[in-house]
């Protein structure tokens, strides 16, 4: 299939004409070879490639070169038909220092470019107006204005770039390869042609500015920070509680009804302990993966985050990071993976190594089901103020900031080791601060949407498996004789001197090592153990079960404190071990960091 | 002479060079973001915490940490 390609600058609204012109049909794929995201749609009969965005063909971060190495590969593939350079309409001289880059670098390889003069809407409603024939006369190349959000010109710009895409194929373009560019040249010309036909600076910037006085002061700044924090770990119990209560309702339903239609029997057990008691009570916590996600896409696509980062800096720098480190660690708070890659924009090698290396220490959204569970069962549901302050939402914000503490405190050590020495190649802190805008709520929702998808389809499959194998071992070789004469307790007792110390029988055993392969495992695990131990059938009650069980509050919160730290994930560390190209380094990694969070747990129990 | 670290919130400088021990990237960078000789800047605020530097440069805001705003020689406008 013939591609289309489209490229610009990040914050200028690229994102959005995609969802436009692919109309939300598009997958994600990645780069053969490297990591990247690359988001692709099916526009007329052409694939519409998004790549990553990137300020200037003369690269400074990890991202950055990735993102320009495979712009010149698509330039160079037959089957790309067009380049459309996405421009920011409010700042034209950023954008065309990128856009002019970008259209000689498409001459040199013969390939035809269309500029898509976006966000034309806030140009009109600051009362000033771009000339947009002049402006494609003086740059060469077709421009059409438009605007991603209002669709003012979408439909004639789909019908050019359509017409465009046939042309170039129908025709053979100067393919003789040029001599390399002098990027300086475009870098005047942007400026001219800024100048002629931009908005003055102080208008785009006045809004921005005015934002920014209260946003980065010293004390609204840092209050405001510390509000925004508090108030998205507050929200992920607050927001999500009626839906993970309706998820659990409704799984409840399913299982007595559909063991009603069974009737007694081995395929009841395996239905009610097993599948709803296994599976089921990991798909409870879903609802907060989506609450999560969402809070921290508004906060990206808003801007706040870049201010945070900047915010960030100063204290992240004593601790041997860079303010970008601030990016990758709220991210991790989903998932681990998409932030050990996120770490790419950190301009510092040697920063970028140390994030991806205490990544892992955030508490991603596989430990929410972990956290979630043990927090019911060690902590009262009390609420002050309200109800907006919830002591298991304040036990929440407490684990999460235990992760961040011991994630810094790792950094600094990192840090002054040699293993991170090479100060040399280290490059500066240098962050665009993008305008403030209302998030876009449809390409959210179904960034929500797929994150809720991914985390099930990713850990659903292994957790049935694991749910499976358990209940198995733990069924037979008779249900009648308890769950200790099964082969699940024979193997469970072997294990128990390992799991002792730490306050801990046989079962919790069981479900800690069972989720070395994914954290979540451990509440199915438990879901299915407890269950066959008929303590109750109804999955609701596992906290209530394990209360009564009579986990003491030392070994329960050894065990949360052990999953704060471990790096129990395999997909995890293969990410780390292709970004940071050491075996060596990340086997250290998991073997410390299992050592740490077995030691803490110790003392846990043998202390609270 | 003045750096741009030296620069006070609400000040505007003028670029006059960029030292020669930086990074040839970042160098041209800062070219390409207008940190250019005789181009004016824009010193929004000092960072919060005393950290980066925020500055208005042609359309865009961006902040930049003393190790780099201190190798970039400004006079005032």
């Amino acid at each position: 299939m013939k591609r289309i390609i489209l490229v610009g600058k990040p914050n200028s609204g690229k994102s959005l004409l995609f969802n436009q012109l692919t109309g939300l049909r598009q997958k994600v794929a990645n780069f053969p070879g490297v990591t990247v995201e690359l988001k692709s749609g099916r526009f007329d009969q052409y694939q519409l490639v998004d790549f990553p965005g990137a300020y200037s063909m003369s690269t400074l971060t990890r991202d950055e070169d990735i993102a320009v190495e495979k712009i010149n590969q698509a330039l160079l593939d037959q089957d790309t038909s067009l380049i459309i350079c996405n421009l920011d309409a409010t700042r034209l001289q950023s954008s065309l220092m990128f856009g002019m880059q970008m259209q000689a670098l498409a001459h040199q390889y013969g390939k035809a470019l269309v500029f898509a003069l976006n966000m034309i809407d806030e140009v009109t409603r600051f009362g000033h107006q771009i000339d947009v024939a002049g402006l494609s006369r003086d740059l060469g190349a077709p421009v059409f204005a438009l605007s991603a959000k209002t669709l003012d010109g979408i439909a004639e710009f789909k019908t050019a770039v359509i017409q465009l895409a046939a042309e170039a194929d129908s025709s053979n373009l100067n393919t003789v390869a040029l001599p390399p560019l002098d990027y300086s040249v475009q870098v005047k010309q942007s400026r001219l042609l800024a100048t002629q036909y931009g908005m003055p600076s102080s208008v785009v910037l006045k809004k921005q500015n005015a934002i920014d006085a209260f946003m980065l002061n010293n004390v609204s700044g840092g209050i405001a920070f510390l509000l925004v924090m508090f108030l998205l770990f507050q929200s992920i119990f607050t927001f999500a509680t009626p839906l993970m209560d309706a998820v659990e309702n409704a799984i409840g339903v399913s299982a007595s009804f559909i063991t009603d239609l069974t009737g007694p029997g081995m395929l009841a057990d395996f239905l009610n302990d097993a599948l709803f008691g296994g599976l089921g009570s990991f798909l409870v916590f879903v609802p907060q993966i989506m609450v999560l996600t969402l809070i921290i896409g508004v906060l990206e696509d808003s801007g706040y985050l870049a201010r945070a980062a900047l915010i960030c800096h100063r204290p992240l720098s004593y601790f041997g990071l860079s303010g970008r480190s601030f990016i990758p660690y709220l991210s991790a708070h989903a998932c681990a993976i998409p932030a050990i890659l996120a770490a790419r924009t950190i301009e510092s090698p040697r920063k970028r190594l140390i994030t991806m290396l205490t990544v892992p220490l955030m508490s991603c959204s596989a430990r929410l089901p972990v956290y979630a569970l043990l927090v019911a069962v060690l902590i009262p549901d009390t609420r002050y103020l309200g109800g907006i302050v919830n002591l298991q939402g304040v036990a929440f914000f407490g684990l999460y900031l235990f992760g961040i503490v011991t994630a810094l405190l790792v950094s600094l050590l990192l840090s002054r080791s040699a293993v991170t020495d090479n100060e040399k190649s280290d490059m500066p802190f240098i962050l665009e601060l993008p305008s403030y805008r209302f998030p876009h709520w449809k390409p959210l929702i179904h960034r929500v949407l797929s994150s809720a998808k991914q985390f099930i389809y990713r850990a659903g499959p292994v957790i049935f498996a694991v749910s499976l194998g358990i209940w198995l071992l733990g069924y037979f070789p008779t249900s009648a004789g308890g769950l200790e004469d099964s082969y699940l307790g024979v193997i469970g007792q072997w294990i128990e001197p390992i799991f002792e110390p730490l306050g801990l029988d046989w079962r919790y055993g069981v479900a800690i090592l069972m989720s070395f392969l994914a954290r979540e495992v451990f509440v199915g695990a438990l879901g299915t153990l407890f269950g066959i131990d008929g303590a109750d059938e109804n999955i609701a009650g596992l906290a209530a079960n394990i209360q009564a069980d009579g986990l003491t509050f030392g070994a329960g919160m050894g065990i949360l404190l052990f999953y704060v730290v471990a790096l129990q994930c395999v997909a995890t560390v293969a990410t780390l071990k292709a970004e940071t190209g050491s075996a060596r380094l990340v086997g250290a990694l998991v073997f410390g960091y299992g050592m740490l969070a077995y030691l803490l747990a110790m003392l846990c129990a043998q202390f609270l | 002479m003045m750096s741009l670290w030296d620069t006070a919130g609400g000040q505007t400088v003028t670029v006059t060079t960029l030292d020669a021990g930086l990074d040839q990237a970042v160098s041209s960078r800062l070219r390409e973001m207008g940190l250019d000789n005789g181009l004016p800047v824009l010193c929004l605020r000092r960072g919060p915490f005393n950290g980066a530097l925020v500055v208005a440069i042609a359309d865009c805001v961006y902040s930049l940490e003393q190790k780099v705003a201190s190798k970039i020689r400004v006079k005032p406008l």
